[in-house]
C-alpha cells in the first residue's frame, strides 16, 4: 500500500536543493549554550515520512504540523534508562545468572610472537569443578573470527602473534576454577623474533607477522600537482608526530552469556553490534544464521571497544555451551580486558605541508603509519576514515596523503571513538600552528584563512560539500566563547609555576560509514502502537551508554505526536529487527531515527484513515501532536491517540509497522580518494585552555570551549552529555593515557597505572550548539558521538605548546614526555649531569 | 571475586588480636584493605588468615606529653581533618588528604599505610620529617622504634608476623623565640585524585630570626626502594643562611640522596628533575619565610 506521504520529505529535499548561503544566513538562530533556558524555543518540524527511495524531492509545502506544537524534539526530558542506572538495578550480563550456568574463561599466549608446538590441556583437565577444556580442534565449524578479512583465528593451533591469543577455552562451576584451569594450560611455544614498531615493520628484511607481508594495504588521497605546488609555496613546515593509542575504559568489561536451546543458540552479550555476533556464532559453529540469536545486553559503555571485539568471546562462550549443553557465562577481568581487546591504533604522522606567504595552505603531504596489532580486524576501516580526515575542513588544492595498514606484535588496533581521524587531526592542527609561527600568523588568523566556507567547499576528497558550510561559523564561536582574543591580549599571570596557554582545533566529520562500509549502512525498525496508546519501538541500533534509547525515544515521540513516556523502545535482538550494521561512526541517532521515521509513516496509512473517520475528515488532514490526532490547523478538533489506537485494536486493523532506511549510493575512487567518501558533515571547533608547569611537566586543562552544527537536536541533555564525555575522554587519551609495551605486553594493565581522567580533572565545559539546515539525518540531525571527541586533544596540545613556547609532537603529554620536550630548557637540567 | 582467604578473625581487643598473631602462623593483620585485598587478589600477598582490626580500639589522635598520638587505625580521612594535625603537622594533613581520593581515605589507616610498606605511601615523608617514632606490640610487649628503622624495603617492614603497628607519635615542636617553621607537603603525578605518586616530598625547615636555617629535614617517596631522608642535603643545609650558591648546590647534592629507577610511571631522569623543582621551591619558600 502506498503510503499517504510518499512527497512529505522536507528535510531531504532541503538536503538536495540547499546550496548553501553564505555562513551566516544559514545558521537559524537556534544556537544556545548550557546555560541558557532548558526549554529553548523551536520551531515545528515537519515530520518527514517515507525515507527509503533516496532520490531527489522537492519538500510539499503542504505538509507538516499546521497547528504549531513543539513536541520533545530538542528538549530534555528523563532518560528512560535513567532510574534503573542510577539505583543499580540495570543488569548487566555480570549479573546474570541461569540455573547449571557455567563460567567460562580463557587460556592466553603471555609471549606475542611464537610458533605452537603443542597444547597440554591435561592438568587444566584436572582442576577440580572444571568441566570442558577446548582447544581448535574442537570448533564445529570455521577456526575464524573477523568481520571483514579472515585473518585471525578463534583458537590459535601453529602460530601466537599476539599476546592474549587464545589456545584453549574453558568452563567450570566457578569462575575461580575456570581461570585456575584457564592458568593451567600449557603450550609449547618456540619463540620467534617480533616486531614490535610498525616503521621498523615496513622496512624490508623485517620480521613478518604472516607470510602476505607487514603492509597490509595502504589508502591514498591523490588531488592536485605536487611538484607545482611545492614551488608556489614560501614556508614549508616537516613534522612526524608520534601518537600513542588508547584503551577504552567502559566501566563494563568484555561479557557474555551463551544459552544453548538443542540445535540453536541464544547469546545475550555486551556490545555494539548484535549482528556481528551473530555472524561470528553461526561460523564458528556451522549453524544457519537464523539459527542464532543475540540480544544486546545492557552495555556498560563500549567506545568502539565493543564493535568487532565482542565477537570472540561470545564465540569462546557460544562454543563451550555448545559443547556442554549448559549456559556458559564469559566477563573478563580488567587486567585481560585491558591486555588483550582492541585498542585505538598507535600511530606515526608524517606531514609536509606547505603555505604561501598570506598563510593560504598550497599542498599538504601526509603519510601515517597505523599500528594494526596481530591481525587487521577493523584496522582498514579504522585507517579508511583516518585518510580522508587527514586533512581536516581546510580548503587545500593539491593533496598527497598515504595512510598504511601495518602488522606488528602490538597491541590489537580497532575501532575507538573518532576511527583514526583523532590521531590525524592531533596532527593537521599541529602543523597549521607550526605554520602560523613561521608566518608570524595567530593560530586563529591562519585558520580563518583556510577554513572551507560558502564558496571554497570542495574536500581534498573532492566531494563538495552541500548545504551551508559552516567551519567559519563555529571557528568565531568557540574562539569567542574561550575568550581568545582577550587572552592572546593580555596572557592570565599563573601562580609561581603556572603558565597558561590556548589553543584551537576544528574537525570535519563524516557522517555515518565510509563510502567502503556502504553496506553495511542501513538500518531496521519495529514500531507497535499497543491499544491503550503507548508504542513498543525496537531499532537495529544499541544503548550503550550514549543515550539511543533517549534519541529513538524522541524521535519517536515526536514522530507519533505522543508524550516520550508513553514509548518504550527496546534493545536491538536480531530476531526482532533486520540487521542495521554496528553502532558506532556517530550513526546510532541517526539510523535508527531514519527507520523510526519510516515505521511511523508506514503506520499512519492505516492510523490517519482510522483517526479521519473519528475526527470527520480526510485521512490529508490528520496530524499527530501533543498526545491527540487532530484536524490540521483546527486544535479543537482532536481526539486522543490512545482512542485511536483503540479503535484500532477492536477493528483488528494491523498496528505493527516495520521502517527501513539506506543512504544513497555514493561513488568514489578507492586508488585516488577522489569521491563522496560520506553522505554529509559535522564541524566542530574546540577551544582548550591549560596551565601548565613546565618544570615538573603537569598539564592541568582549565577549560574547553566547544562550537558543534549538530544540524537539529534531538535531546539537548543527551547531545551536552555527549560533549562532555567527548571532550573527558580525548583529554585523557591526549595527557595522562598511555600504552607502554615490551615485547607485545602491557606494562600498565591495571587502573592503577593506566591513568584515565577522574571527575577531579573535569575542566570547564562551555558549550555552544548550532543548528542548520542542511543535509543530515533525522530532523536534520547529524552525528555528536565523534565530533565531540575529535577536535580535544589536538587544541589541547595546542595549548600545551602555546604555554610553553615549544612543540610536544608525542601524544599523550604526560609529564616525562613534557619535560623531555623541554631537554635543556628545563631550568634544572644540568642536575642530570651531576656526577653521583 | 577471587580471594584466596580462608577465614577472618575479627578479635574486639588488641590483647586479643595479638594473641591471634601469636597462635596462628599464616594469619596477617587487616585494617582498611585498601592495599591487602587487592595485593591477595592478584597473587602479590597471600595470608590463609586475616586478623581483622576494625574493632581493636587502634583509631583515634590524641595528645601526649611528649607529642600528638595517631593510632594506628585512625583513616586518613580522620588525620586530614584533625585540627591538631592540620595546625602542628601540616605536612601529614595535607599528604593524608592526598592518599588516594575521598572514598580510599575513608578506609585507609595509617597503619596500613605503613604496614604496606610502599616507597610511594604519602603519610611517610611527612612523617619522616616530623621525626615520628612507631610504638610496636606483640603478645610480649611493646617496643618504640623511629619510623626510619621500620621500613626493609619495597613492601617490606622491620615488624615480626606476630607484631602489630599500635600507634605513631608526632613529637611536638617548640619554636623558640623569633624562629620560623616552614613545613609542606607535595605530590607530583600524572592527576589530581587517585593517583600513586611518581614523586612526593615533605619537608621542614626552621629558620631563625637572622636567616640561619637551624633545622631542615626533607624526605622523599617514589626515588628509592623506602622513602628517604634526604641526610646528605639536610647536612649542607643546616645551620647556614640560605643563598643562590647554596640553593644550587642542594639540588647537586640532593641528587646522591635519591636513587631512582626506570618504571611504567616515570623515568629515573624525570625524577631527578622532579627532585630537583621540588626542593627548589620548598627551599624558595624558606628563603622568603
Ligand atoms: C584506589 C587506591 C588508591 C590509593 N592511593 C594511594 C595514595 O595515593 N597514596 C598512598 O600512600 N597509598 C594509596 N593507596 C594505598 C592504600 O590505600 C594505603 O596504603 C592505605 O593507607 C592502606 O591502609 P589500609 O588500612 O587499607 O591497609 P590494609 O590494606 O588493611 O593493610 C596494608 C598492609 O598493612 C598491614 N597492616 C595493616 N594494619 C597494620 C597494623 N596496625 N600493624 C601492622 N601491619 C598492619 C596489613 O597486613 C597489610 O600488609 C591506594 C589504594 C587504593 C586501592
Amino acid at each position: 500500500m502506498p503510503s499517504k506521504r510518499p512527497t512529505a520529505r522536507p528535510v531531504e529535499g532541503r538536503r538536495w536543493k540547499v546550496e548553501g548561503p553564505a555562513p551566516t544566513q544559514a545558521v537559524k538562530s537556534r544556537e544556545s549554550r548550557v546555560s541558557a533556558s532548558p526549554h529553548p524555543a523551536k520551531p515545528a518540524r515537519p515530520a518527514p515520512a517515507r525515507t527509503t527511495d533516496p532520490g531527489p524531492r522537492t519538500p510539499d509545502p503542504g505538509l507538516g504540523p499546521r497547528t504549531p506544537d513543539p513536541g520533545p524534539l530538542g528538549g530534555r526530558h528523563v532518560r528512560p534508562d535513567a532510574t534503573s542506572k542510577v539505583a543499580g538495578l540495570t543488569r548487566y550480563v555480570g549479573d546474570l545468572a541461569l540455573p547449571g550456568m557455567l563460567h567460562a574463561a580463557l587460556a592466553t599466549s603471555k609471549v606475542a610472537a611464537a610458533t605452537i608446538a603443542g597444547i597440554d590441556t591435561s592438568a587444566a583437565v584436572a582442576v577440580p569443578d572444571v568441566v570442558s577444556v577446548l582447544t581448535a580442534k574442537d570448533i564445529p565449524g570455521q577456526n575464524l573470527v573477523g568481520v571483514i578479512f579472515t585473518d585471525q583465528p578463534l583458537l590459535v593451533t601453529d602460530r601466537v602473534r599476539m599476546v592474549g591469543d587464545r589456545l584453549a577455552v574453558v568452563a567450570a562451576r566457578t569462575p575461580e576454577a575456570a581461570w585456575a584451569a584457564a592458568r593451567a594450560v600449557t603450550a609449547d611455544l618456540r619463540p620467534l623474533s617480533g616486531v614490535y614498531d610498525p616503521v621498523a615493520a615496513m622496512a624490508p628484511g623485517s620480521p613478518t607477522v604472516h607470510e602476505s607481508g607487514n603492509v597490509f594495504k595502504t589508502f591514498r588521497v591523490i588531488r592536485g600537482d605536487l611538484a607545482r605546488a611545492r614551488k608556489a609555496a614560501s614556508v614549508v613546515v616537516e613534522a612526524e608526530y608520534h601518537v600513542g593509542g588508547q584503551d577504552h575504559a567502559y566501566l563494563e568489561p568484555q561479557g557474555c552469556l551463551a544459552i544453548p536451546e538443542g540445535q540453536r543458540i541464544t547469546i545475550v552479550a555486551s556490545c555494539q553490534c548484535p549482528f556481528y555476533i551473530q555472524h561470528a556464532v553461526a561460523r564458528v559453529l556451522g549453524l544457519s544464521l537464523a539459527a542464532v540469536r543475540v540480544e544486546q545486553a545492557p552495555t556498560g559503555g563500549g567506545f568502539g571497544g565493543k564493535e568487532d571485539y565482542p565477537s570472540e568471546p561470545a564465540a569462546c562462550a557460544a562454543l563451550l555451551a555448545w559443547r556442554t549443553g549448559r549456559p556458559v557465562r564469559l566477563l573478563y577481568h580488567r587486567e585481560l580486558d585491558l591486555q588483550v581487546s582492541t585498542k585505538r591504533h598507535a600511530a606515526v604522522v608524517r606531514h609536509r605541508w606547505g603555505a604561501d606567504a598570506k598563510g593560504k595552505l598550497c599542498f599538504a603531504e601526509v603519510e601515517t603509519i597505523m599500528d594494526a596489532g596481530g591481525y587487521v580486524g577493523l584496522s582498514t576501516v579504522v585507517a579508511e576514515r583516518a585518510n580522508v580526515s587527514a586533512i581536516g575542513p581546510y580548503d587545500v588544492p593539491v593533496v598527497d596523503v598515504k595512510t598504511h595498514v601495518v602488522y606488528t606484535n602490538n597491541l590489537f588496533g580497532g575501532a575507538y571513538r573518532g576511527f583514526g581521524a583523532p590521531q590525524v587531526t592531533w596532527a593537521a592542527e599541529a602543523t597549521l600552528d607550526k605554520l602560523a609561527r613561521s608566518l608570524g600568523l595567530d593560530p586563529l588568523e591562519i585558520r580563518r584563512r583556510n577554513v572551507l566556507d560558502a564558496r571554497k567547499r570542495v574536500l581534498c576528497t573532492g566531494q563538495k560539500l552541500p548545504g551551508p558550510v559552516l567551519a567559519g561559523e563555529v571557528l568565531e564561536r568557540a574562539t569567542a566563547l574561550a575568550g581568545w582574543e582577550g587572552f592572546k591580549a593580555r596572557r592570565p599571570a599563573g601562580d609561581d609555576h603556572l603558565r597558561r596557554g590556548i589553543g584551537v582545533s576544528l574537525v570535519l566529520y563524516g557522517c555515518s560509514l565510509h563510502w567502503g562500509g556502504q553496506k553495511l549502512d542501513r538500518s531496521s525498525a519495529v514500531v507497535i502502537l499497543q491499544p491503550d496508546g503507548s508504542v513498543i519501538v525496537r531499532v537495529g541500533l544499541a544503548e550503550i551508554g550514549q543515550g539511543n534509547l533517549t534519541a529513538a525515544q524522541t524521535i519517536a515521540a515526536q514522530a507519533l505526536g505522543v508524550d516520550p513516556s508513553m514509548v518504550q523502545v527496546w534493545q536491538p535482538d536480531t530476531t526482532t529487527v533486520g540487521d542495521s550494521g554496528p553502532t558506532v561512526a556517530s550513526r546510532g541517532a541517526h539510523m535508527s531515527g531514519m527507520a523510526i521515521l519510516d515505521a511511523v509513516a508506514r503506520l499512519r496509512t492505516r492510523l490517519d484513515p482510522v483517526a479521519a473517520e473519528l475526527l470527520e475528515c480526510q485521512p490529508s488532514e490528520v496530524e499527530l501532536a501533543g498526545s491527540f490526532a487532530r484536524v490540521a490547523g483546527q486544535a479543537g478538533r482532536a481526539v486522543p491517540i490512545s482512542r485511536v489506537a483503540a479503535e484500532m485494536a477492536s477493528r483488528r486493523i494491523e498496528a505493527i509497522s516495520t521502517g527501513w532506511y539506506h543512504p544513497p549510493e555514493r561513488e568514489y575512487d578507492p586508488r585516488t580518494g577522489q569521491g563522496a567518501a560520506y553522505e554529509f558533515y559535522a564541524l566542530a571547533c574546540h577551544v582548550a585552555r591549560v596551565a601548565v608547569d613546565p618544570e615538573l611537566g603537569l598539564v592541568k586543562v582549565e577549560e574547553v570551549s566547544a562550537s558543534h552544527d549538530v544540524g537539529r537536536v534531538i535531546h539537548r541533555d543527551a547531545l551536552e552529555g555527549q560533549i562532555q564525555g567527548g571532550i573527558v575522554q580525548a583529554m585523557g587519551w591526549g595527557v595522562s593515557e598511555a600504552l607502554p609495551l615490551k615485547d607485545g605486553v602491557l606494562q600498565n594493565p591495571s587502573f592503577t597505572d593506566y591513568v584515565i581522567p577522574t571527575s577531579a580533572d573535569v575542566p570547564a565545559i562551555k558549550i555552544d550548539i548550532l543548528e542548520s539546515d542542511g543535509p543530515g539525518g533525522p530532523y536534520g540531525a547529524k552525528g555528536i558521538g565523534e565530533p565531540s571527541f575529535i577536535p580535544t586533544a589536538s587544541a589541547i596540545r595546542n595549548a600545551v605548546c602555546d604555554a610553553l613556547g615549544i612543540d610536544v609532537d608525542t601524544l599523550p603529554l604526560t609529564p616525562p614526555t613534557v619535560v623531555a620536550a623541554l631537554g635543556d630548557r628545563h631550568p634544572h637540567a644540568w642536575v642530570l649531569e651531576v656526577k653521583r | 571475586m577471587d580471594l584466596p582467604i580462608n577465614t577472618v578473625l575479627r578479635p574486639a581487643s588488641l590483647a586479643e588480636a595479638l594473641k591471634l598473631l601469636a597462635e596462628r602462623p599464616g594469619a596477617r593483620p587487616i585494617a582498611g584493605g585498601t592495599d591487602l585485598v587487592v595485593q591477595l587478589r592478584d597473587g602479590r600477598r597471600h595470608a590463609d588468615v586475616l586478623v581483622d582490626l576494625a574493632k581493636v580500639g587502634l583509631a583515634g589522635i590524641r595528645d601526649s606529653e611528649r607529642g600528638l598520638v595517631i593510632g594506628a587505625g585512625t583513616s586518613m580521612d580522620a588525620i586530614a581533618a584533625h585540627p591538631g594535625v592540620r595546625s602542628r603537622f601540616p605536612a601529614l594533613a595535607a599528604a593524608a588528604a592526598r592518599v588516594g581520593a575521598w572514598p580510599i581515605q575513608c578506609r585507609a589507616t595509617l597503619g596500613g599505610n605503613l604496614g604496606n610498606a610502599s616507597p610511594a605511601a604519602d603519610t611517610v615523608p611527612a612523617l619522616l620529617v616530623a621525626g615520628a617514632a612507631v610504638t610496636i606490640a606483640s603478645a610480649r610487649g611493646q617496643r618504640q622504634l623511629p619510623l626510619e628503622e621500620l621500613f626493609a624495603g619495597p613492601g617490606r617492614t622491620h615488624l615480626k608476623p606476630n607484631e602489630l603497628i599500635v600507634s605513631v607519635l608526632l613529637p611536638s615542636v617548640r619554636l623558640g623565640q623569633g624562629r620560623r617553621l616552614v613545613e609542606r607537603f607535595v605530590k607530583v603525578g600524572p592527576r589530581q585524585e587517585q593517583i600513586i605518586s611518581v614523586v612526593c616530598m615533605a619537608g621542614r625547615a626552621i629558620v631563625a630570626a637572622d636567616g640561619r636555617i637551624e633545622l631542615v629535614r626533607l624526605a622523599f617517596g617514589s626515588v628509592a626502594p623506602t622513602p628517604v631522608r634526604a641526610r646528605a642535603t639536610e647536612r649542607l643545609l643546616e645551620r647556614k643562611v640560605l643563598d643562590g650558591s647554596l640553593r644550587h648546590e642542594a639540588l647537586a647534592v640532593v641528587q646522591e640522596d635519591v636513587k631512582p629507577i626506570d618504571d611504567v610511571r616515570a623515568p629515573a631522569s624525570y625524577r631527578r628533575l622532579a627532585v630537583a623543582t621540588l626542593l627548589d621551591r620548598f627551599l624558595a619558600e624558606v628563603a622568603r619565610g
